[in-house]
């Protein structure tokens, strides 16, 4: 069973030290997600779901607690661990192909790399804009460029901090829809960081609901619909009520769990 | 029909551009011509524009004025590289550096005010009337502009960018080349064009002091021998100069930065 399981977080407390006093973002967050999973993270914000993200990758470290990757705990970002933040992050003075390509962090050969980048190019379906700069392409399309530039490393474990936030509706159920075909095809652990509700259902096998600052674990959440989801089903309307229960109510200290059960 | 109306209007668009590009110079030429030529100032004082010309054209044909001309700008490309190599590798060091820009940084606005005309006789000390204290005031000259903007330029780089460098576990030689420099790159671009104009500043003043030879020379000996006219040709020259060079690089910058030119 343990080794099945991928990303361990262990009883995770963060605290930030803001000018002289203290502000906790994570109070005793304990989760586990097995290799292969799809997990989002749903919260309002300011819960601290980003915060919990960057200590997955390692450029945020635990107040208490630990986050391990494969039993190993994290202390440093790993090329084993690709991350998609919310802004595409793309170099501006590289072409779409070059962004790719300074992914690659493992000694390649110039032949090999350049496979490496045409096979993302055509995964995140970005053929023929090889050659764009990022300012000439859409949201939606840098978005691509930086999910395929976090793929190329191969890591088994995907982190993605609202990667669509900033896309509008349409665009986003369509990054959805490619999200998923990426994780059916690539078989690799996700965590998605999200605000949306529905894209938390359509996309993962469990959702994990924090509180209000500071974030504290509410419940997690098994979605166990058949994929493609259909976003108006009543299976679907009823996670989605239950999940906006718990985010829109007032999480005092010591909420009652059982009210919502 | 639209389309052909919009099209003449943005022609007519960039005429009225040129016209008021050349407006002031030509209203300053004419009221030249017309204080010169109606005697309201003595020749001796300001000659008129076609004696000016005259004599241009007659120092062109000579050989003199190119002869001048190069020697002047081979010196400020030798003080001006200097200044740039240096200010984009100090300018570097205190960038990237927090410790060094601390240790260097009450040098440099120490020494930074120091005019350049203050320095000239502290170089022909140091290194004699020659070659090397020209080229050392020009360096002086365009050394500042390029060390402050290299500064400015790595300090301001993304840190979001940074930070997909770092999860992507880049090494400093990366961080260093592919991310910090680029994006630094139109800054010190920008340090670069204001270097060079001062360093052609400080070539004319330094052959004003000790030299037998270069533009600067020219007018200081033109005014000995009382040739006001060849006095304007130099100067005229070397604004004329100095636009040129300003409009080359910006050129150069626009083909090597053209990703933050695109649309």
């Amino acid at each position: 069973m343990s080794e099945k399981i991928h990303l361990n977080v262990n009883h995770v407390s963060k605290t930030f030290r803001v000018n002289k006093g203290e502000l906790q973002v994570l109070d005793d967050i304990n989760f586990q997600v097995e290799q292969g999973e799809f997990i989002s993270i749903v919260g309002t914000s300011g819960c601290g779901k980003s915060t919990l993200l960057r200590m997955v990758i390692g450029l945020e470290h635990p107040t208490q607690g630990e986050v391990c990757l494969w039993d190993r705990v994290v202390s440093k970002p790993s090329v084993d661990c690709g991350m998609v933040f919310q802004e595409a992050r793309l170099f501006p003075w590289l072409t779409v192909q070059e962004n790719i390509e300074f992914g690659i962090t493992r000694d390649f050969s110039k032949e090999e790399k350049k496979q490496i980048v045409q096979q993302h190019i055509d995964l995140v379906g970005l053929k023929g804009f090889e050659k764009a700069l990022p300012k000439q392409l859409s949201g939606g399309m840098q978005q691509r460029v930086s999910i395929a530039r976090s793929l190329v490393n191969k890591p088994d474990i995907l982190l993605l901090d609202e990667p669509f936030g900033a896309l509008d509706a349409l665009t986003r159920i369509n990054m959805q829809n490619e999200v998923l075909k990426l994780w059916e095809h690539e078989k690799k652990t996700m965590v998605l960081v999200t605000h949306d509700i529905d894209e938390a259902i359509f996309l993962s096998d469990r959702i994990v609901v924090l509180s209000a600052r500071p974030g504290r674990l509410m419940d997690i959440i098994t979605v166990e619909l058949p994929r493609p989801r259909e976003r108006s089903s009543d299976d679907f309307l009823r996670i989605r009520a239950k999940i906006f229960k718990y985010l829109t109510s007032h999480a005092e200290e010591g909420v009652n769990l059982d009210q919502y059960l | 029909m639209g389309e052909n109306k919009l099209e003449m209007k943005s022609a007519g668009k960039k005429i009225w551009n040129f016209v008021l590009t050349i407006l002031a110079p030509v209203v300053v030429v004419a009221l030249w011509y017309f204080v010169t030529n109606t005697g309201i100032i003595r020749q001796t004082i300001l000659p008129s524009p076609q004696k000016v010309m005259g004599t241009l054209a007659s120092l062109w044909e000579s050989g003199k004025l190119w002869t001048d001309m190069s020697i002047s700008f081979i010196r400020v490309l030798r003080g001006f590289a200097l200044g740039a190599i240096l200010g984009v590798l100090i300018g570097g060091l205190m960038g990237f550096s927090a410790v060094m820009n601390r240790v260097l940084s009450t040098m440099v606005n120490i020494l930074r005010p120091i005019p350049m005309l203050a320095w000239i006789p502290i170089f022909i000390l140091w290194l004699g009337i020659g070659e090397k204290s020209k080229t050392a005031v020009i360096f002086i000259g365009s050394f500042w502009s390029v060390l402050l903007n290299t500064i400015q330029g790595i300090q301001s780089t993304d840190p979001k960018l940074l930070e997909v460098a770092r999860v992507l576990e880049k090494n400093h030689r990366t961080l260093i080349f592919k991310v910090y420099l680029p994006s630094a790159l139109p800054s010190i671009f920008t340090g670069m064009r204001l270097g060079i104009g001062a360093a052609w500043t400080c070539v004319v003043g330094a052959e004003m002091i000790a030299a037998t030879s270069g533009i600067g020379y020219m007018i200081h000996y033109a005014r000995e021998l009382a040739q006001p006219a060849r006095v304007y040709a130099g100067v005229i020259c070397i604004g004329l100069v100095g636009v040129l060079i300003d409009k080359g690089l910006l050129f150069l910058q626009h083909k090597l930065l053209h990703w933050a030119y695109v649309d």
